[in-house]
């Protein structure tokens, strides 16, 4: 990796067009305080059950040299963190390795790239304002028990809140 | 009573209704009365959406928000994923810059967030607004002898500047909420871990819940007892797997802390949803002689003692 972060003259050349662009999304700027201590990879359960192939520490570093082409693929490594939060609890500047790692998830769907399971959860949540679509057997399930039937979300409201407006300032 | 807005979440209301019903029929007991959201939304979940856009997952969230401070109170969930995203956004928000900007995007729908409505995961509202002694004394049928192994997963506890709930590298509240049932909390060697369930690559859940499974059974636990839909699934339906993918005779059956508690409090086993589970806890049988007659359906009164 540090290779590809160095020019010929072994000087690190920091692509930071990249990380301007993650610090525009909330809380990806936090990666900025890291300085590699690897407190985060001590306690993180992917790293642990990957041997090492998962690393937030990593993650970080490179986060820290701009090297966005590793991290925004196909198939991204970032996919395999748990979103358990230990890093976020063990980091000593907090910076929240976790929330930087889905701010570049949002960079990744910024270029349109998810895993097809989440790609499909992502829709059923934005066409009816629930991760778990309703449905009569759910509503025959739940009478089992005594409970009514799931009411409607006011889809268009949740539709109008999630449209970006780049003009107001707001996308990140 | 007290009153406190119920955000159910999708996970539990849809798919499994059994942990809906348990929390509506227990908190009247404990004398906490359930508002409900009309108009609620997915919070927006912490895994998928957030990943997509977190300035709209968080104004979702916020607009969630707004729904219990037009109603005046505080907000419970039931689900750990719904705790981290509703828990954290409060937090977010308390930045007067990013409340802004979320007030700009819920202008568009006449919805303005004040920073008024509190959250608390379920098992935190019953801690501290109903006290462990409380709990004790709505059991009908004391689960002596029950060895209940304890899976807090990841949201309950962290991040701890956020939750503010309980210490996460050494927490009792599930402990205690067990041992007020009668029962005999469990922790087991990995009670730390997670569930995996976010993990997009398949073997670092599979081996993770192979790990975890293994210290439970280890442990001759008769349940393992969890406050999360999501870790639900993943250790009935996840257990099954793990069984077949690595040869093993694991079979702990989980259990929702609130359905142990609605049994405990004397609603019947066969009431409880218990058949739909793959591992079933069959073993809570030998309590059912206590049966309280009284509870057949949601009550709208509570039954105080």
């Amino acid at each position: 990796m540090m290779a590809r972060a160095k020019s010929n003259d072994d000087v690190v050349r920091v692509d930071f067009r990249f990380r301007r662009e993650l610090a525009r999304k909330l809380e990806g700027n936090l990666a900025s305080y890291c300085y590699q201590c690897g407190a985060c990879a001590g306690d993180c359960p992917a790293m642990t059950y990957s041997s090492g192939e998962f690393n937030p520490r990593d993650i970080m570093l490179k986060v820290l040299y701009g090297l966005g082409e590793e991290l925004l693929v196909e198939d991204s490594i970032l996919w395999q963190c748990t979103n358990c939060y230990n890093c976020h609890e063990r980091c000593p500047q907090q910076v929240k390795p976790v929330e930087v790692i889905i701010s570049l998830k949002n960079m990744l769907a910024d270029l349109d790239i998810y895993p097809t399971v989440v790609k499909r959860i992502i829709e059923t949540f934005e066409t009816t304002g629930r991760t778990t679509p309703l449905s009569p057997a759910i509503d025959r399930h739940r009478e089992h028990f005594g409970l009514p039937p799931l009411p409607p979300v006011p889809v268009e409201e949740i539709r109008k809140l999630i449209e970006p407006a780049p003009a107001e300032g707001e996308s990140s | 009573m007290k009153r406190f807005a119920f955000f159910p979440g999708c996970l539990i209301p849809a798919r499994h209704p059994a942990m809906e019903f348990a929390i509506r029929t227990c908190l009247p007991k404990l004398g906490i009365e359930i508002v409900d959201l009309e108009g609620a939304s997915c919070c927006p979940d912490p895994i998928y959406f957030k990943s997509k856009d977190k300035l709209s997952w968080l104004s979702v969230a916020a607009r969630n928000l707004t729904l219990a401070e037009d109603l005046g109170v505080d907000i419970f969930t039931n689900c750990s994923g719904c705790t981290a995203t509703l828990s954290e956004s409060y937090h977010l928000l308390q930045d007067e810059d990013l409340r802004a900007r979320v007030n700009l995007r819920l202008r568009r729908i006449d919805r303005q967030y004040r920073g008024v409505a509190r959250v608390r995961h379920i098992a935190t509202l019953v801690r501290d607004e109903v006290g462990y002694e409380a709990v004790a004394a709505s059991v009908v049928r004391p689960l002596s002898g029950l060895r209940v192994a304890i899976h807090y997963g990841c949201h309950l506890l962290k991040p701890s500047r956020i939750m503010q709930v309980d210490d996460p590298n050494d927490p009792t509240v599930l402990e205690k909420l067990v041992a007020a049932l009668g029962a005999t909390p469990v922790r087991h060697r990995n009670w730390y871990l997670c569930c995996g369930k976010a993990c997009q690559a398949e073997a670092i859940p599979s081996n993770m819940m192979h790990d975890l499974l293994g210290t439970v059974h280890a442990e001759h636990a008769d349940l393992l007892c969890l406050i999360c839909p999501t870790c639900f699934g993943q250790f009935d339906h996840g257990q099954m797997k793990v069984c077949q993918q690595f040869g093993e005779d694991y079979h702990t059956a989980p259990i929702y802390y609130f359905q142990l508690l609605a049994f405990a409090q004397g609603v019947p086993y066969d009431r409880l949803g218990f058949e739909r589970q793959r591992f079933k806890p069959e073993c809570l049988r030998r309590f059912e002689d206590a049966t309280d007659p009284t509870v057949e359906t949601c009550p709208t009164s509570s039954q105080t003692e």
